[in-house]
């Protein structure tokens, strides 16, 4: 059964299934791999969503991403597949910009679609990475 | 730490979606033994031109780039593991599988689909990961 780990967070208020009740994890390593769970924009200090514009949800998810990854023993520079979902597709741009800071080189694959997003929130990213542990 | 994660450079000029659309992601990675693609779509893979179809032409067009993208790094279609299938609107679901089955024809990979929008108005995408 150790195949199969449940990433521990060091910060409680980023554990989004724990604080709303979710039946999942937050992120759960497979071997080399790392598996991260849908996020949305959540303050890492209180733990509620922090509902903003597409810029400020992308920038709060992948800020919270880091430091789930670091949890894992991974960053985000190890981040192979992302996946995007924005409540609307004009604003890929928008997303796009906040985005790429985030990646400064050799950014993973990626793929982005519009969809209707829990909550009313407008962003939603998961993602898959590696980790040397 | 660099050989943890290796990005497969395009095959084609036009499935480099860096250069073609500006957009800050490679077309796969390559790591854990797997394939990670990019969500591909209904591209021309040697101009990149979007080729807006049918739900039958899209994912005939976004079949052969896979194709094209696997093969340049040692894998194939018939090692993909998971797809995920992403339609503009889900009374599209038996047009998408009856062309799908053409070219995942035996033991299927893990599979699935959602309608949601896609880029630049097209129909279909896919999401897939393969075994290197």
């Amino acid at each position: 059964m150790s195949n199969r780990n449940t990433v521990a967070l060091s910060n409680a208020a980023l554990d989004c299934p724990k604080t709303f009740g979710l039946p999942h994890a937050t992120a759960v390593r497979a071997g080399n791999l790392i598996y991260v769970s849908g996020l949305i924009a959540i303050d890492p200090v209180t733990g509620e969503r922090a509902h903003g514009t597409t810029v400020s949800e992308t920038t709060t998810i992948l800020s919270n991403m880091a430091k789930i990854l670091e949890d894992a023993g991974s960053s985000l520079g190890q981040v192979v597949k992302i996946t995007v979902w924005l409540h609307s597709m004009l604003e890929q741009e928008d997303m796009a910009g906040a985005y790429k800071p985030f990646f400064p080189e050799a950014p993973p694959a990626r793929t982005v679609c519009g969809a209707r997003i829990n909550y009313g929130m407008k962003v939603q990213i998961d993602c898959i990475a590696v980790s040397g542990a | 730490m660099t050989s943890l994660r290796e990005t497969i450079l395009p095959p084609s000029p036009g499935l480099d979606f860096a250069a073609v659309f500006g957009h800050h992601q490679s077309a796969a990675v390559r790591a854990g033994g797997l394939i990670f693609c990019s969500g591909m779509l209904a591209i021309d893979p040697a101009t990149g031109e979007r080729r807006h179809g049918t739900v039958t032409s899209e994912t005939r067009q976004i079949f052969e780039n896979l194709k094209l993208l696997l093969e340049s790094c040692g894998s194939s279609l018939d090692r993909i593991v998971q797809v995920h299938a992403l339609i503009y609107d889900r009374i599209e679901y038996d047009v998408l599988n009856r062309v799908y089955r053409q070219y995942v024809p035996n033991a299927p990979p893990a599979r699935t689909v959602w309608s949601c929008q896609i880029e630049a108005g097209l129909k279909v995408q896919l999401d897939v990961i393969a075994a290197a």
